[in-house]
């Protein structure tokens, strides 16, 4: 997976091959993105020999792109490592001698001059594929578009049966909450569209391909709070996602178990992608360039009876992200 | 002598971080252990306080690591119990002066000489929490059964995951206050287990006696009859690996309060 040498703006290397220890690789690189120019770079970070398993290397991405910055590339020296990276969507590539020093004469802090082993540079010569950030926009207006919540206790047909029983149209609703002076309310809809506009990075366009064609990360573990995916690709998680977990995929996202944070799928525009969970509690669901909140009339309990399960499945039909339930037969 | 090294942690302020580090710390070492109380908070130290040994403090971890003195030196006995110290935090400096190898240093030196060193943990996530976790094996996270400190712990328990070192993290539920839980004012014991999904170590009853005991430097543990001292006595001894059941904090003790306690319900139905 080397990529071609290019330009980058914004890029910093890293350099921790110095570490002998996870321990050391953490609290080195936690000194080193306390500093505020590190926010809204792209962070090329040099590992050595160091062994780190995909979930370690799961949470330095997360500690990075919490600063607001992101990984540009991995430069690593240790098989494991890089297994990790690859299965992660991680660029592996090597950061040249001439690289480091160059940037060593052209930047360094007084504060990371004397911290010795880092390095804290600036990077020009790197193309780097990053998928920009996407940012909800402050100050959402919630807009009573149809959703629909297709469940019923009694029926026992299969899921690809069930038809969305009545929709609403944004605009009908909205001239008819106008007239009546009514805030719009759906109490019976479990997710709400937000009015966020395109909400696409900019040169995506809507697409269906494919997700079958996509590779797939595997997770087996338990996402929480502050914890974060993104795969280029399908997310399998066996495990629940606390609220306050985020999951990105460009493809779909699985999760076996309770869906409680922040799912998007299709995040470059497939408006075929799905988020399915044991349980969907998630307090938003995006799909390609829709975004849904929970709505505040559901009730979820602070913990769920595993026996009160129904698999649930939220896609993309007519410009609104419909959610099925998988119903139980009788 | 390998002692064990446990950081008492919360992400969110004001749990009770510190009030629970002086208690077990003073709980283990009345069971004859030795233990070292470590203060971790540079520039907001409050553990002192608690053990009121805050005018028998000369030197601070921060003096030991610029060594301006030795580590036995800096490390404060406590007035009633010889086998408790404390290292203080300095007072004058901030979470920059200390990182977390020499932190790690000071542990590894201290469990050489104790049974126990409890490292008090600031709130927060950054340098001040990555410095405390350095040294630890064990973990004890510290929350209330309130909805913001159950997400900073959840963010706790999956950094503390992350950390090779630490080989058991577990959950200590602070300020429970029964009859708000039986209004269902308040999350109950298992509905806060149910979502941080790590082992409970103990139950800490909501207590007044907290307050004065605080305000006095007195740990409540040396109160007999305290039930948040009881509480802590038990988690002292579930710690030294007994098995203690959970305080039953629902009914009241003693035959004339249940009699009360059934002739009240009476009076409800009627």
């Amino acid at each position: 997976m080397l990529m071609e040498k290019g330009l980058v703006e914004n890029g910093f290397i890293i350099d921790l091959s110095a570490a002998q220890n996870t321990t050391q690789l953490v609290s080195e690189l936690n000194s080193i993105i306390e500093h505020p120019d590190v926010r809204r770079k792209n962070v090329c970070l040099k590992l050595g020999s160091l062994d780190l398993k995909q979930s370690q290397l799961l949470s330095i991405k997360a500690l990075i792109e919490s600063k607001d910055a992101s990984i540009a590339f991995v430069d690593t020296s240790s098989e494991q490592t890089e297994a990790s990276a690859v299965s992660l969507g991680i660029v592996i590539s090597k950061v040249s001698e001439q690289d480091i020093q160059q940037n060593l004469n052209e930047n360094v802090s007084e504060e990371t001059a004397t911290e010795g082993t880092g390095e804290y540079n600036n990077e020009e010569n790197r193309t780097v594929e990053i998928t920009p950030e996407i940012e909800l926009p402050t100050g959402t207006i919630e807009t009573a578009e149809g959703i629909e919540d297709i469940y019923d206790e009694m029926s026992t047909q299969e899921i690809s049966e069930v038809i969305p029983s009545e929709t609403f149209n944004s605009s009908d609703f909205g001239s008819f909450a106008a007239q009546e002076g009514l805030l719009p309310t759906e109490e019976n809809s479990k997710y709400i569209l937000l009015d966020t506009g395109n909400v696409l990075p900019e040169g995506i366009e809507e697409n269906s391909s494919d997700n079958a064609q996509l590779p797939t990360l595997y997770l087996n573990q338990t996402l929480r709070s502050g914890q974060t995916v993104n795969y280029n690709g399908n997310i399998f998680i066996i495990g629940d996602a606390h609220p306050g977990s985020e999951i990105i995929a460009t493809g779909d996202i699985t999760v076996w178990g309770i869906l409680g944070g922040i799912a998007h799928a299709g995040s470059e525009g497939n408006i075929t992608s799905k988020v399915r969970a044991l349980k969907l509690n998630a307090i938003q669901l995006r799909i390609a360039g829709l975004y849904a909140r929970r709505n505040d009339t559901m009730n979820v309990p602070y913990v769920q009876k595993t026996n009160e399960f129904t698999p649930e499945e939220a896609q993309i039909e007519d410009g609104k992200i419909v959610i099925y339930k998988k119903l139980r037969r009788n | 002598m390998t002692g064990r090294v446990i950081v008492i942690t919360s992400g969110k302020g004001g749990v009770g971080k510190t009030t629970t580090s002086a208690n077990i710390g003073t709980a283990l070492a009345k069971n004859g252990y030795k233990v070292v109380l470590i203060d971790t908070d540079l520039g907001l130290r409050n553990l002192d306080l608690l053990l009121g040994l805050e005018n028998r403090i000369v030197y601070t971890i921060v003096d030991v690591i610029e060594e301006r003195c030795k580590l036995k030196q800096a490390l404060v006995k406590d007035k009633k119990n010889p086998n408790l110290s404390l290292l203080a935090a300095a007072q004058t400096r901030d979470k920059t002066a200390v990182n977390a190898e020499q932190l790690k240093d000071i542990c590894d030196k201290l469990k050489e000489k104790n049974d126990f060193v409890l490292v008090d943990c600031p709130a927060g996530i950054e340098q001040g929490f990555q410095n405390a976790v350095a040294g630890a094996s064990e973990a004890i996270v510290v929350t209330t059964p309130e909805m913001s400190a159950i997400r900073d712990a959840d963010r706790i328990i999956g950094l503390l995951n992350t950390k090779e070192d630490i080989n058991s993290t577990k959950l200590l539920l602070n300020r429970v206050r029964p009859n708000l839980i039986k209004s269902n004012e308040m999350m109950s014991v298992d509905d806060v287990v149910g979502i941080l999904e790590i082992p409970l170590l103990g139950i800490i009853p909501e207590d007044t006696g907290i307050i004065t005991s605080t305000n006095k430097g007195e740990p409540i543990v040396n109160d007999e009859n305290a039930l948040a001292g009881k509480a802590y006595r038990n988690v002292a001894q579930r710690i030294l690996g007994e098995e203690v059941p959970f305080l039953n904090l629902d009914e009241p003790k003693g035959f004339m309060a249940k009699l009360k306690n059934a002739i009240s319900k009476l009076k409800v139905k009627v």
